[in-house]
C-alpha cells in the first residue's frame, strides 16, 4: 500500500476539471474552483433546445461540459450561423459583468450538459471572496481583450454571444 | 415593487395583483395554522439575514465559510454564557422590581383615567347621566376579577407551549447558514430550462428584498429607540420621571410597536403617554411634550430614517398597507400584523416575476418546444 496516497488531495471533480480549463477561470486555484462549484448550476439541454434567444436579457454565462451548441444570429433573409461551441468552452460571459441583450441565439445541436453561472451569484461570491471575484472579472476582461485584439487585427472572431 | 405596486407593468393584469394579495393573506392563515413551526422558522430567517453579513466579514479576512460559521458559533456561545451570568440576573431584578411596583402603577393609572372621565362628566351632562366614570370603573373591576385570571392562565400556557419550539430557532439558523446555498441549488434544479434565468433573477430579487427589509428594520428600530429614548429622558429627567435606562426601554418598546406600520406607531405613542400619565399625572406640560416628541420622531422616521434604512423597497400605497395590516391582524392576530407587510413584499416580487414569465409568449413557446422534443425522444422507437 502506498501511504503517500493518503496525503494526496482527492481527485478533482471531472466537471470542475473542465471548468478549470475555461479561459475565464484559468487563474483560479483548486480551493477557489471548489468554492465556485457551489454557484454553478448544472443544466441539461436536449438536441434542438434553445439555451437563450437573441435579444433576451443575459443574466449569466455557461460552460459546456459535454455536447455541442450552435450560435446563430438573425440575418436579412435567414439565420446566420456564427459558429459551434464545444466542451471546455464558455459563452455568454459578458452577462457576468452587466445585464445586456444577448447578441445571438444558442441552440443545443446534440444532448448537452452545461454549467451556468449567474451574475447576482457572482456578485454575492465576490462580496465574501473578493480575490476570487477579481480573478473571474479579470478572466472576462482578458477574454474580451483577446476578442477586441483579433477584431482590430482583422482576424475572424470566435463565437461571441453577449 | 421598487417603483410601487401601481407603477409596475408586470402587475397590470388584475389577476396577478389579486393573486398577490390572496397569496399573502393565505400565507398568513397557513403560517398561523402551523404557528408552532412557522414562528421559529420566521425568527430563524430573520437571524439568518442578520448574521450573514458577519460571516461575510469573517470570510473577507480569509477564512472558509465553514470556519467562519464555527468562529461565529463559538463567539455566540461564549457571549450567551457571559450574558446569562451577568446580564440575566440584572434583568430578573428589574422585572421583579417592576412586578412589585405594578399594583401601585395600576392604581395610579385607574385614578388618572377616573379623574379624566369625571372631568368629561363635569363638562358634558349626558356623560354624567350615563355614569361614564362609575360604569367604566365597574367594567374594569369585572374584567380584572374574571377575565384577568383567565388571561393570566392562558398566557402561562402560551409560554409553556412556545418555549420548546423557540429552541428550534438556533438549530434552524445554523442549517440555513451552513446549507443555504446547496438548498437554493436543489430548488433551482426543478425549474425548467426556459424559465431558469428568470427564476434565478426572482430568487435574487426576493433575497435582496428580505435582506434589505430585515436589516433595515433593525437599523430603524435602533434609530427610533435612540431618538425616542433620548427625547423621553430629556423631557422627563428634570422632574425625575424617567431615568436614562427607563427612557431607553420605553423607546425600545415603542420602536418595536412601530414594526406594525401606522397602527403600531399609534399604540406605541399611547403606551408612552399612558406611562407619563401614570408617572406624573399632574404634569400636563410633560404629556403635551411627549405627544410633540412622538409626532417629531414620526416625521423623522418618515422622511429621514426609513429612506436611510428600509428604503423605498417595501413602500406600498398607504391604503393597501392599512387594509393588509387589518386583514392580517384579523386572520393571524399579532402574528398576522407583523408578517402582513413582509409577506406582501415577497408575494409582490413573486407576482411580478410570474407575470414576466407567464405572459412572455416566447418563454412559454420554448417550454412547449422542450416538451415536444422530450415526447419525440420518448416515442422515437415506437410505431405510433
Amino acid at each position: 500500500m502506498n501511504f503517500l496516497k493518503l496525503f494526496q488531495p482527492p481527485p478533482i471533480d471531472p466537471q470542475l476539471k473542465v471548468v478549470s480549463g475555461v479561459s475565464v477561470f484559468r487563474d483560479c486555484n483548486r480551493a477557489e474552483l471548489e468554492a465556485l462549484r457551489l454557484h454553478l448550476h448544472e443544466r441539461h439541454f436536449l438536441a434542438g433546445e434553445i439555451v437563450f434567444d437573441e435579444g433576451e436579457q443575459g443574466e449569466g454565462m455557461y460552460v459546456v461540459i459535454s455536447g455541442k451548441l450552435r450560435a446563430t444570429r438573425k440575418g436579412l433573409l435567414k439565420k446566420k450561423t456564427l459558429g459551434y461551441i464545444q466542451p471546455g468552452e464558455c459563452f455568454g460571459e459578458m452577462a457576468l459583468l452587466e445585464a445586456g441583450p444577448r447578441v445571438a441565439t444558442v441552440v443545443a445541436e446534440e444532448p448537452t450538459t452545461v454549467l451556468a453561472m449567474f451574475r447576482p451569484e457572482l456578485v454575492q461570491l465576490a462580496e465574501s471572496r473578493p480575490r476570487l471575484g477579481y480573478k473571474i472579472a479579470r478572466g472576462v476582461a482578458l477574454v474580451m481583450e483577446a476578442r477586441l485584439r483579433r477584431i482590430a487585427e482583422g482576424q475572424p472572431d470566435e463565437v461571441s454571444v453577449t | 415593487m421598487k417603483e410601487g405596486m401601481a407603477n409596475d407593468r408586470s402587475l397590470e393584469h388584475p389577476i396577478i395583483w389579486v393573486a398577490v394579495i390572496c397569496g399573502a393573506l393565505g400565507s398568513i392563515v397557513l403560517l398561523n395554522t402551523v404557528a408552532w413551526l412557522a414562528f421559529p422558522l420566521v425568527l430563524a430567517v430573520v437571524l439568518f439575514y442578520l448574521v450573514q453579513p458577519l460571516l461575510q466579514r469573517l470570510q473577507l479576512s480569509g477564512v472558509t465559510p465553514n470556519q467562519a460559521l464555527g468562529i461565529f458559533l463559538a463567539a455566540a456561545t461564549i457571549l450567551t454564557v457571559i450574558a446569562s451570568v451577568t446580564v440575566l440576573p440584572a434583568i430578573f431584578n428589574s422585572l421583579s422590581e417592576f412586578q412589585n411596583q405594578l399594583p401601585e402603577h395600576w392604581t395610579r393609572l385607574q385614578s388618572v383615567l377616573r379623574q379624566d372621565l369625571l372631568s368629561i362628566e363635569g363638562r358634558f351632562h349626558f356623560a354624567q347621566r350615563a355614569g361614564l366614570a362609575d360604569g367604566f370603573q365597574a367594567q374594569l373591576d369585572h374584567f380584572v376579577a374574571s377575565s384577568g385570571k383567565a388571561y393570566l392562565a392562558d398566557s402561562i400556557l402560551f409560554l409553556i407551549h412556545w418555549l420548546p419550539s423557540l429552541l428550534l430557532v438556533p438549530f434552524l439558523t445554523f442549517f440555513f447558514l451552513r446549507d443555504g446555498t446547496a438548498f437554493h441549488r436543489l430548488i433551482l434544479r426543478a425549474v425548467p430550462n426556459a424559465f431558469f434565468e428568470k427564476t434565478l433573477l426572482l430568487f435574487d430579487r426576493m433575497d435582496g428584498q428580505m435582506r434589505a427589509y430585515f436589516r433595515g428594520m433593525l437599523g430603524l428600530t435602533l434609530l427610533d429607540t435612540v431618538s425616542l429614548g433620548l427625547g423621553l429622558w430629556f423631557l422627563g429627567h428634570w422632574d425625575g420621571v424617567f431615568g436614562f435606562w427607563d427612557a431607553m426601554l420605553l423607546g425600545l418598546i415603542c420602536a418595536v410597536f412601530a414594526w406594525v406600520p401606522y397602527v403600531g406607531s399609534a399604540i406605541g405613542g399611547l403606551v408612552a403617554v399612558a406611562t407619563c400619565a401614570v408617572k406624573a399625572p399632574q404634569d400636563g406640560g410633560l404629556l403635551l411634550s411627549v405627544v410633540i416628541l412622538f409626532l417629531a420622531v414620526r416625521l423623522l422616521d418618515e422622511f429621514l430614517y426609513t429612506p436611510l434604512t428600509v428604503g423605498r423597497a417595501l413602500r406600498m400605497h398607504p391604503l393597501i398597507t392599512v387594509m393588509m395590516i387589518f386583514a392580517g391582524g384579523m386572520l393571524g392576530g399579532v402574528y398576522g400584523l407583523l408578517l402582513a407587510m413582509p409577506l406582501l413584499g415577497i408575494f409582490t416580487v413573486l407576482g411580478q416575476m410570474f407575470g414576466e414569465i407567464w405572459f412572455d409568449p416566447r418563454l412559454r413557446a420554448r417550454q412547449q418546444a422542450r416538451n415536444l422534443l422530450e415526447k419525440r425522444l420518448a416515442s422515437k422507437d415506437l410505431d405510433l
